[in-house]
């Protein structure tokens, strides 16, 4: 056994040793399973990220209310009264200022990205002290909170990085009227950080909405809290509104970039068959390269097993290091990238690209399946090659 | 022994190493023809955009409405052909994942803005005079089987209607088709009177205006005078051709399709290299062959021939049938996808560039070994041999 093994060390250090002879095909091997990686992890980042965007954004304990046949904010309308008669419903958390709602509304409005210098939409969000102090992660890390009834706002850390003209202390034209931003607040990298934030008074009445909202934030009071106040729904025909938590929310919101995901992995098993195709042609060269070395070996008394394990070995090396080259080039290029696109509501979603470690090891685990599927084969032919016909094709 | 039979002869020695280098191409190029024509269907409303066509939005963002008194005012101002007013629906059939492009409009300007929109005339008349009636897409109306006649329910996301629920009923008084291929003909199209009529909020406001100018020439002129009547005024517009408009929108999804192209297309020339590498390497590895074939009297140029048309071969046999792989991709998914991407096709264009970078392939893969065997002298490459 131990001379088995042996063997193959000997084998599989003779075989990387003579790499240097096939610079041009080894490298072409290396090349391809770094690409296929790559490629891999990039999709996979980006879903990584936006993924992180939208779950930090759900709390389990606060529901979210919106009109009934709405699938996101915008398009949702609430009256005023209806939030007066969900207020009244069991399973809403109260303290010392009544009970815990937030009517919420929001317009979208126009930014200038930095990446692109074109307008997108982002949305300003009025809400009340009742809706701040309910985002329990939000902190201001500059500048103060928005006086109510002022045109003041404060933004969010991923609309000031993103867009242009959001700096702390100026002043921004929506239409007829100023706001002036006083503040910037992170929410700890979720989603409402794409968001502006002011006094819904404010909003309401420069935007024409009357006393009407977007949707309304609960703070639950137990874990059957949802359920209360579903059942105060269906109770109250008045109350044509659908309940869900905020976590269940941003979970629906969040799949359509989940697509990109699957999409990469299509794009990235396609693209790893166009390098496998690759990395065979290479092994296969290589062993033809080397028949008559292996033929030698084999003459002198190295075992079968040992020359197809050194022939293995060598393609692992080689589609490993492609695979790093991969996992850095991507590292490199993608981790922290920021970026934004349209999401769910409508509006502009600024994200960043996150290279988590389990990311690495499904890349580590595409090279080391590239490396075995191409030295497979090719292995098996050198080994079973009888000596003779290996030393004859070999000149 | 013809040129033609060396050339298959030195092609097919290596039968598993060719099928291996067809195969990668295939893969590379089958990727190529599939994403550029992803790319191309996200990008085909700018290109259909009219040139005369203006859109007038609410400056403070397009999903802000604007008042309808601002229609009469537009349609006064000196070069404004056609003006029309649209209103974004928000509706689906049935269920919500059903959303349907429906737009509330005033039909008889709306088909003067929208001259693309081709529909028979007693079909036209017809929508006129029902004020339920409604225009269907041809592909809508293949999608959900809908025939002239037939009574519709179609909800609003946004809207209620004023008898309670989110659902209206339409009649279908006409099947419209584009005058292109790529006009996506997936919308729905009733009258605005009628929404004014029914639902319970937003009365008197238009969502936003398309105008069409006399002439291209005069756009910029019309854009600023109408911005200029409505500034400091409660509802500000910002007006921009339709072109410009589409493209900004487009940009709003943002650089991750930027990214994804790239990053798409530099494995696209990554595995181009990998395999080119390979093929450069088949040749070389016939040195002495070539050596041979010069002592036999083979000219320089025959060789030279030989061996660009044996890579070039090799380029397209994989190119084309990868080309020809994504074709049928593309149309095997075209109705699955129609619903995001309507004008997802592969093109002549998209064939074209494709074609070009095979014959690039085959030519950077050939010219060298090609160029070697030109100028090889035969005494040397027989001391080469072992």
């Amino acid at each position: 056994m131990g001379s088995l093994i042996a063997q193959i060390i000997s084998v599989t250090l003779m075989n990387l040793g003579s790499l240097r002879r096939r610079l041009w095909m080894s490298l072409a091997m290396v090349l391809a399973s770094a690409v296929v990686v790559a490629i891999l992890l990039a999709f996979l980042a980006m879903a990584k990220g936006f993924e992180e965007t939208m779950r930090g954004a759900g709390s389990n304990q606060i529901a979210i209310l919106m009109r009934e046949g709405s699938s996101t904010e915008l398009n949702s309308v609430i009256l005023q009264d209806q939030v007066n008669l969900i207020s009244e419903s069991a399973g809403v958390a109260r303290d010392a200022n009544g009970p815990q709602v937030s009517p919420e509304l929001y317009v979208i409005v126009d930014g200038i990205k930095k990446s692109s210098g074109t307008e997108a939409n982002i949305p300003l969000r009025g809400l009340n002290q009742t809706g701040m102090a309910m985002r329990t992660n939000m902190h201001l890390t500059e500048g103060r909170m928005f006086v109510p009834g002022t045109n003041e706002m404060i933004v969010g850390e991923g609309v000031l990085r993103e867009f242009s003209g959001f700096e702390i202390g100026k002043e921004v034209r929506f239409g007829k009227n100023l706001w002036t931003v006083v503040g910037v607040f992170s929410t700890g990298g979720n989603i409402f950080e794409s968001e502006l934030w002011a006094d819904i008074k404010t909003i309401q009445s420069h935007y024409n909405r009357g006393s009407s909202y977007q949707s309304i934030r609960l703070q639950l009071d137990n874990d059957d809290g949802l359920a209360s106040v579903k059942e105060t729904i269906a109770r109250e025909p008045r109350l044509n509104l659908e309940a869900q938590t905020e976590r269940e929310y941003f979970a629906s919101q969040g799949k359509q970039l989940q697509y990109i995901a699957t999409f990469g992995w299509i794009i990235s098993a396609v693209m790893a068959l166009g390098a496998l195709a690759g990395a065979l042609n290479t092994m296969y060269t290589s062993v033809a390269d080397r028949a008559k070395e292996i033929a030698t070996l084999r003459a002198l008394g190295f075992s079968n097993f040992s020359a197809f394990c050194g022939t293995i070995a060598e393609a692992m090396v080689l589609a490993v290091a492609g695979g790093l080259l991969g996992s850095l080039a991507a590292y490199l290029f993608f981790d922290g990238l920021n970026t934004s696109t349209l999401g769910g509501s409508f509006t502009q979603v600024v994200f960043s690209f996150e290279m988590s470690p389990d990311l690495f090891v499904q890349g580590a685990v595409l090279a080391l399946v590239i490396g075995f599927v191409s030295g497979f084969f090719p292995a098996w032919r050198a080994a079973r090659m009888p000596v003779i016909v290996a030393f004859r094709h070999a000149t | 022994m013809n040129d033609l039979y060396l050339i298959y002869k030195n092609m097919t020695r290596k039968p598993l190493r060719l099928f291996l280098t067809c195969f990668a191409i295939f893969i590379a190029f089958l990727i190529f023809g599939a994403v550029t024509s992803l790319k191309s269907a996200l990008n085909s409303s700018v290109e259909l955009s009219a040139d005369n066509r203006l859109v007038v939005f609410n400056r403070i963002n397009f999903t802000q409405s604007l008042p309808i008194s601002y229609f009469q005012k537009v349609a006064a101002v000196e070069g404004v052909k056609d003006v029309t007013h649209l209103n974004w629906f928000g509706g689906y059939y049935q269920e919500q994942s059903r959303q349907i492009v429906s737009l509330a409009v005033d039909p008889e300007s709306y088909l003067r803005v929208y001259e693309e929109i081709v529909i028979p005339d007693e079909q036209k008349q017809a929508w006129f005079n029902n004020r339920q009636g409604a225009l269907i897409g041809e592909k809508l109306a293949q999608i959900y089987g809908w025939k002239i006649g037939d009574r519709i329910p179609i909800s609003s996301n946004i809207f209620t209607h004023k008898d309670g629920g989110y659902t209206w009923e339409f009649v279908v008084s006409g099947i419209f088709k584009g005058d292109t291929e790529q006009y996506d003909t997936r919308q729905m199209l009733f009258h605005y009177k009628y929404f004014m009529e029914t639902q319970t909020f937003g009365n008197d406001w238009i969502g936003w205006m398309a105008l069409t100018t006399d002439d291209p020439s005069l756009n910029e002129k019309v854009a600023k005078t109408i911005d200029d009547s409505f500034a400091n005024s409660q509802s500000e517009t910002d007006t921009s051709t339709e072109k410009s408009f589409n493209k900004a929108f487009i940009e709003q999804i943002g650089n991750i399709g930027l990214i994804i192209f790239s990053v798409v297309f530099t494995a696209f020339f990554t595995i181009l290299i990998v395999v080119g590498n390979t093929m450069a390497l088949a040749i070389r590895e016939r040195t002495g062959e070539i050596a041979v074939l010069k002592t036999l009297g083979f000219s320089s140029a025959r060789i030279f021939r030989m061996v660009l048309s044996e890579s070039l071969l090799v380029a397209f046999i994989g190119g084309l049938s990868g080309l020809t792989a994504a074709w049928l991709l593309v149309e095997g998914i075209k109705t699955f996808l129609a619903r995001f991407l309507p004008n997802l096709i592969l093109d002549g264009d998209i064939a074209l560039q494709a074609l070009f970078f095979m014959l690039l392939l085959g030519i950077i893969t050939g010219l060298l070994p090609a160029f070697n065997a030109l100028r090889l002298n035969i005494v040397s490459a027989f001391n080469r041999q072992p």
